[in-house]
């Protein structure tokens, strides 16, 4: 049994990686990303490919993966650079679905959708399968206590308050005197980084990936962390992702045990638990478990019409 | 009716399953079951086949039970969705593995997921058995804890082309799902056609899940076909045979017997399956564990997935009967000494645990062919048996 939580905290962990990245491009700067499966099979795909075939250290790979997932994310934010809500959401879900294609198709550099299996963990044979999942534990914490603090750090920085401002309301930060494409841009590449690694973590972690690891699927499963945890908030989405894991993992428990459902009815079931916990959230709570402090901690006590106005631009700086 | 039995079967299961988890489990060690673990598709791209399977294991589990179970144990399958998605799949393996600790995992479909539960499985030394077709699975390192009753894409496309091309048909078109059987079977096909004297005109490739194939259809008409090989699954195939009716093409169309199932036949009208053949591995000609499962599920002719799921849990229960222990190595290193080799043939689980009882060797013969392995677990030649649909309905043709 503790070796089956150990999995599915790793599982949380990789999910709360991805929850952090998106919150970033989403929560904070107001872009939907419905791409993120796409970003995440990127890392995956380059640190996999590195270390299988060029023989990179898993570390170097790794780094790589989330580099070149980043890269993506600029190229993508650049083309969308004029989109907004339901269209940049669409744009993005077709990039995740072309990835998805050019690594089913391109035999010669992905292994097609046969894909890539043997992919090297570190000091896997040493530790032997148990040890091997506890210390990949400890090093998917690790990371995602890193990614934590730095979104903590961005979130209350004079950069965070630029991405609330654009995502608010662009025009006013662009009249402030934001470089809005900017500030976008470098959202982009952040939050897809944060992607691009937990996508290079999770293939070092199972050894294999195929294109069919990255559907849309896993999208949903990270929208939901993020509205159940609280959008906007870095505590909500490790809070959002370690739920939705729970959440996944607790219904093969429960299901089971109503007594007048069919395996296939109670699979079903699961399926539409989900959605309706995503349609129940989205209707009543749509602020999630731990909701965005509204009050911007920078902003003066008591403000005074005289220098409410300069105080608030500079604390956009 | 046969899905109520199936809903009614299910349900037993499933309240045993609550009985079990809510009694204390010291108290009844003695009585406990014996859990063997299933992952089969129930939703997503292959929600079509694992309720299938799932209901040809069910039946056999019922009838070892009713002759007293195995190792003195009532047998139950714990099932799991493996929703079609590799992610999911690991995750539902590893609480088989770790939470029920079953010795074996029975019924991946797609590939990319049995490619990502096998190393979760040899890792903990835990028997899977698969009908996934890409090459590629058997090859893993898997140290003998992988069975699969598919055939590979060399047997079939070397037997369908020899087939199709002793049909008299010369200029035969592929349509193919995006899936990693689709290029190594298509070669197969054209080098077993044309050393037959007929020809591959063309073949293409098309992405699961659409709603329509009519652009795919007109490509391939355009190469005047006088047969359509389409290698998909039943939910694609569906469509396909759809859109070809309504393009005008009726000649004849090959497909796989898990393609076209007893189902598509009620769902589609009888004009647009007339004249497909269909495919799938067999012992022999009037094979007696084929007929059985028939019999067993209640319907005339069981695809290759409803025999494949039939003769892994048969082999499951021998190898463990004749191991005496239920473990995932003991699966491994003996399930060759049921399957194959100079004991009495038999056709069923409960045929072969009496014979077992009586402390002869036997040699399972399954639904799906005569079951004997490469030492990589793949399964040695086999026969494949034909049939064409005439009126909506099936008909024997032959076993080659």
């Amino acid at each position: 049994m503790e070796h089956y939580l150990i999995a599915m905290a790793i599982t949380a962990g990789l999910y709360a990686l991805m929850a952090l990245g998106t919150n970033i491009i989403w929560g904070m700067a107001g872009m939907v990303n419905l791409g993120v499966v796409g970003f995440v099979g990127v890392g995956a795909y380059v640190s996999a490919l590195l270390t299988l075939k060029l023989g990179w250290p898993i570390a170097a790979g790794m780094a790589a993966g989330a580099l070149a997932a980043a890269s993506v994310g600029i190229l993508v934010g650049l083309i969308t650079v004029n989109l907004r809500g339901d269209y940049l959401a669409i744009v993005t879900l077709g990039f995740a679905e072309s990835v998805r294609i050019v690594t089913s198709n391109e035999i010669w550099l992905a292994n097609g959708t046969d894909g890539l299996s043997g992919i090297p963990g570190p000091w896997r044979a040493d530790l032997g399968p148990h040890n091997f999942n506890l210390f990949y534990l400890g090093i998917v914490v690790a990371v995602v206590a890193v990614a934590f603090f730095v979104a903590e750090r961005l979130c209350y920085s004079p950069f965070g308050r630029v991405l609330r401002a654009i995502r608010d309301d662009e025009q006013v930060a662009s009249v402030a005197g934001k470089y809005v494409l900017a500030f976008k841009l470098k959202a982009f590449a952040i939050g897809t980084g944060a992607l691009g690694l937990a996508g290079a973590l999770y293939a070092h972690f199972t050894s294999y990936i195929a294109p069919d690891v990255f559907v849309p699927l896993l999208t949903l499963y990270i929208k939901l962390s993020l509205l159940a945890g609280g959008l906007g908030n870095n505590r909500g989405a490790l809070l959002g992702a370690v739920a939705v894991v729970f959440f996944l993992e607790s219904t093969r428990f429960i299901v089971p045990l109503i007594p007048w459902l069919t395996h296939v009815q109670g699979a079903a079931l699961r399926e539409i638990l989900i959605s309706v916990t995503l349609l129940i959230i989205l209707r009543y709570h749509t602020k999630g478990l731990i909701p965005e402090r509204l009050s911007h901690p920078a902003l003066p006590a008591e403000p005074s019409p005289a220098h409410a106005i300069p105080s608030r631009t500079g604390a956009m700086t | 009716m046969a899905i109520r039995q199936t809903r009614r079967t299910v349900l037993k299961t499933g309240s045993a399953l609550a009985a079990a988890s809510i009694l204390p489990s010291g108290s009844y060690a003695q009585s406990e079951p014996l859990r063997l673990g299933v992952l089969t598709p129930l939703t997503g791209a292959g929600g079509a086949d694992g309720p299938r399977m799932l209901k040809a294991m069910q039946l056999v589990v019922d009838e070892v039970n009713a002759i007293g179970g195995l190792l003195g144990r009532k047998v139950e399958l714990v099932v799991e969705d493996d929703q079609t998605n590799p992610e999911a799949a690991v995750r539902a393996a590893r609480k088989l593995i770790e939470v029920n600790k079953v010795p074996v995992i029975m019924g991946t479909w797609a590939s990319a997921v049995t490619s990502a539960v096998a190393p979760v499985c040899w890792e903990s030394k835990t028997f899977l058995t698969t009908v996934s077709g890409a090459d590629s699975i058997t090859q893993l390192p898997h140290q003998g804890f992988l069975i699969r009753t598919q055939p590979n894409s060399q047997l079939q496309g070397k037997a369908h082309a020899t087939f199709i091309a002793s049909m008299g048909y010369k200029r035969v078109f592929v349509m193919a799902i995006q899936a990693p059987f689709a290029i190594p079977t298509r070669n197969r096909l054209e080098e077993i056609l044309k050393a037959n004297g007929s020809e591959l005109v063309g073949g293409l490739i098309y992405e699961k899940e659409k709603t329509t194939y009519r652009s795919e259809v007109d490509e391939a008409l355009r190469s005047k076909p006088d047969l359509i090989y389409l290698n998909g699954y039943a939910p694609d195939t569906i469509v396909t045979l759809r859109d070809l009716y309504r393009a005008g093409f009726n000649g004849p169309r090959f497909a796989q017997s898990y393609a076209v199932p007893a189902k598509t036949l009620e769902t589609l009208p009888p004009e647009v399956t007339e004249n497909v053949y269909t495919g799938q591995p067999s012992a022999d000609i009037g094979s007696k564990p084929f007929e059985l499962a028939a019999k067993r599920l209640g319907i005339a002719e069981p695809d290759s997935y409803e025999c494949q799921a039939t003769d892994w849990i048969s082999i499951v229960a021998l190898t463990i009967a004749k191991a005496k222990e239920a473990t995932g190595q003991a699966l491994r290193d003996n399930v060759r000494k049921i399957t194959q080799g100079n004991g009495e043939k038999v056709s069923t689980a409960v045929e072969g645990l009496k014979l077992l009882a009586e402390g002869k060797e036997i040699n399972y013969e399954g639904a799906s062919g005569p079951c004997d392995f490469t030492d990589i677990g793949d399964i040695f030649d086999c026969k494949f048996r034909y049939v064409k649909v005439e009126g909506g309905k099936f008909k024997f043709l032959k076993v080659t």
